[in-house]
C-alpha cells in the first residue's frame, strides 16, 4: 500500500509568535484526521518543540505540514529545516540522549520529542542546518 | 494638527538610497518643476477626474459622506497635486508623503483603495502630458518622472501603514499581557494564578515578575499556578514553571501546579520532564485545598 500525501502546507518560523501558528496546524490537522486526544498532544508537543528549535538554535526556517495516507491510517508528517549552524555527529547523539542543550533550556526537546512521535529523524551537519522529519499515524 | 504624524520617520541616508532604488534624480526634479505650467492648467480637470473615481465606487465612496468633505479633500488633493512639481524631493517632503500615508490609514482606506486611484491619476497625467507635448521622447520622460516621484510617494504611503499597522498590534498585544496575568488573591496568604494561552518567552518573564512581585506584596505563602487553559506544555513551558517555582522558594513561599489534564500528563512524562519539584493537583478545587492546609486552615463542612 502506497504513501500518498494528500496535501502540504508551508510556514515559515521567523518570529517567536510562528511557534504557536505550527503548532495550531498541526493540532488542526491532528484532530480533523481523527486522531484521538493523547495523539493529537503528542503531535502537537512535538510540534512545538521542533518549531523552537528551528526559532531559537536555527535563527529561523520553515516547517512544512503534510497530510498523509498509507491506504489504512491517516498520518501527519512535518519537516522542520534551519540553515542554523547544525550539529556535529556527537552533539547529536548528545542532545539525542537527552540532558543536552547548547541555549538555556532543559535540553530534552529532541529526545523528548522522539518519544512522542511513530518516526523521527534528523538530518544534520556543522554549518549545513538542520531537518527533523517526524511522523504520528492514527491507531487502528 | 491634533494627530501627530507616523512614528514610521526617513533620515537622510534613507532618503537617498530610496531615491537611488526609485532611480529619481535631480534630472528628474528639474524636469517636475518644468512641468508646474503644465500641472496648474489641469489642476482642477485632474482632480474632478480623480474624485469621479473614488465617488463612483461605493466602497470608496463612504469615505466622503458628505459635501463639506469632498470639497475639504478636493483642496488637500490639490496641494498634493501641486507638490509634485515643486521640483523637491528631501527630507520635508519625505515627512509630508508619511503624514499623507498615516492619515488615510487613520479613516481607515486601505491600500488598495490608495494605490487604485494612484493609477487614475498616473493615467490622467499620461494622457494630458502626451497631448500637450508635441515631442514624444520628452513626453516620455516627463511621464517618467512623474512617475518615479508618484512611486517614491506610494513607498512611503505603505511604509506608514504598515508601521501604524504594527504599532496597533504591539498596543494589542501590550493589553492582551496585561490582561493574561491576573493574580488572584483566594484567601490570606494564597495566591491563585490562571493561566491561558500561548507562552512565549516574553509571557514567561512577566508571569515570573508579576508572581514574585504579588507574594511580596501579599505576603503569601503559597501559589497555586492553574494550567488548564494552557494548550501544550512542552519543555520551554515546563522550563519557565520550574525556574518560577525555584524563584518563588527563593521567597520562601511554594507553588502548587493544577489543571494538569490526562493529555499533558502523558506528554510531559514522554518529554521526559521532571516537574516533581512541584506539588500538584489535577483539580484547582484540590489545590486550593492544599494551599489552605499550608497556611493552617480548613475548608470543613458547615456545623449543623
Amino acid at each position: 500500500m502506497g504513501l500518498r500525501v494528500l496535501d502540504a502546507v508551508e510556514l515559515p518560523i521567523r518570529y517567536e509568535a510562528n511557534i504557536a501558528e505550527v503548532r495550531r496546524s498541526a493540532r488542526a490537522l491532528a484532530q480533523s484526521r481523527g486522531f484521538d486526544s493523547f495523539a493529537t498532544a503528542a503531535l502537537t508537543t512535538a510540534a512545538s518543540e521542533l518549531a523552537r528549535n528551528v526559532w531559537v538554535h536555527g535563527g529561523g526556517g520553515s516547517a512544512v505540514v503534510e497530510d498523509l495516507s498509507d491506504g489504512q491510517r491517516s498520518g501527519v508528517r512535518m519537516t522542520f529545516r534551519d540553515s542554523g549552524p547544525g550539529m556535529s555527529p556527537a552533539d547529536l547523539e548528545r542532545a539525542l540522549a537527552g540532558g543536552f542543550s547548547t541555549a538555556r533550556s532543559l535540553g530534552l526537546g529532541l529526545s523528548g520529542t522522539r518519544r512522542l512521535v511513530d518516526e523521527f529523524t534528523v538530518d544534520t551537519r556543522p554549518g549545513a542546518g538542520t531537518v527533523v522529519v517526524i511522523t504520528k499515524w492514527t491507531r487502528f | 494638527m491634533v494627530h501627530d504624524a507616523s512614528h514610521f520617520s526617513v533620515d537622510e541616508r534613507e532618503l537617498q538610497s530610496r531615491r537611488a532604488f526609485f532611480e529619481l534624480t535631480d534630472d528628474d526634479l528639474r524636469r517636475l518643476a518644468a512641468l508646474r505650467p503644465f500641472a496648474e492648467r489641469h489642476l482642477d480637470d485632474i482632480t474632478e477626474a480623480f474624485y469621479e473615481l473614488l465617488l463612483g465606487h461605493l466602497e470608496t465612496r463612504r469615505f466622503f459622506p458628505d459635501e463639506a468633505t469632498v470639497r475639504r479633500v478636493k483642496a488637500m488633493q490639490r496641494q498634493y497635486f501641486l507638490g509634485l512639481f515643486d521640483g523637491r524631493c528631501d527630507l520635508a517632503y519625505a515627512q509630508n508623503r508619511l503624514r499623507v500615508g498615516a492619515a488615510h490609514e487613520r479613516i481607515g482606506m486601505a491600500p488598495k483603495w490608495y494605490i487604485g486611484a494612484y493609477r487614475r491619476y498616473l493615467g490622467l497625467i499620461l494622457d494630458r502630458v502626451f497631448v500637450e507635448m508635441g515631442d514624444p521622447v520628452e513626453a516620455r520622460a516627463a511621464y517618467q518622472s512623474v512617475q518615479k516621484l508618484v512611486a517614491f510617494d506610494m513607498s512611503l504611503a505603505l511604509d506608514s501603514y504598515i508601521d501604524a499597522n504594527l504599532q496597533t498590534l504591539g498596543r494589542h498585544q501590550a493589553a492582551i499581557r496585561e490582561l493574561s496575568t491576573p493574580v488572584i488573591r483566594v484567601h490570606d496568604q494564597v495566591l491563585l494564578l490562571p493561566l491561558i494561552g500561548t507562552i512565549d518567552s516574553q509571557r514567561a518573564e512577566q508571569v515570573m515578575e508579576t508572581v514574585l512581585m504579588r507574594i511580596t506584596e501579599e505576603k503569601a505563602e503559597v501559589i497555586i499556578i492553574d494550567i488548564a487553559g494552557v494548550p501544550v506544555v512542552d519543555t520551554e513551558v515546563a522550563d519557565h514553571l520550574l525556574k518560577t517555582t525555584a524563584a518563588v522558594r527563593l521567597l520562601g513561599a511554594r507553588t502548587i501546579l493544577t489543571g494538569i489534564t490526562a493529555q499533558v500528563a502523558r506528554t510531559i512524562i514522554q518529554l521526559g520532564v521532571d516537574i516533581s519539584a512541584m506539588p500538584t493537583r489535577a483539580r484547582l478545587a484540590d489545590g486550593i485545598e492544599l494551599a489552605l492546609s499550608i497556611v493552617g486552615k480548613t475548608i470543613a463542612p458547615k456545623a449543623v
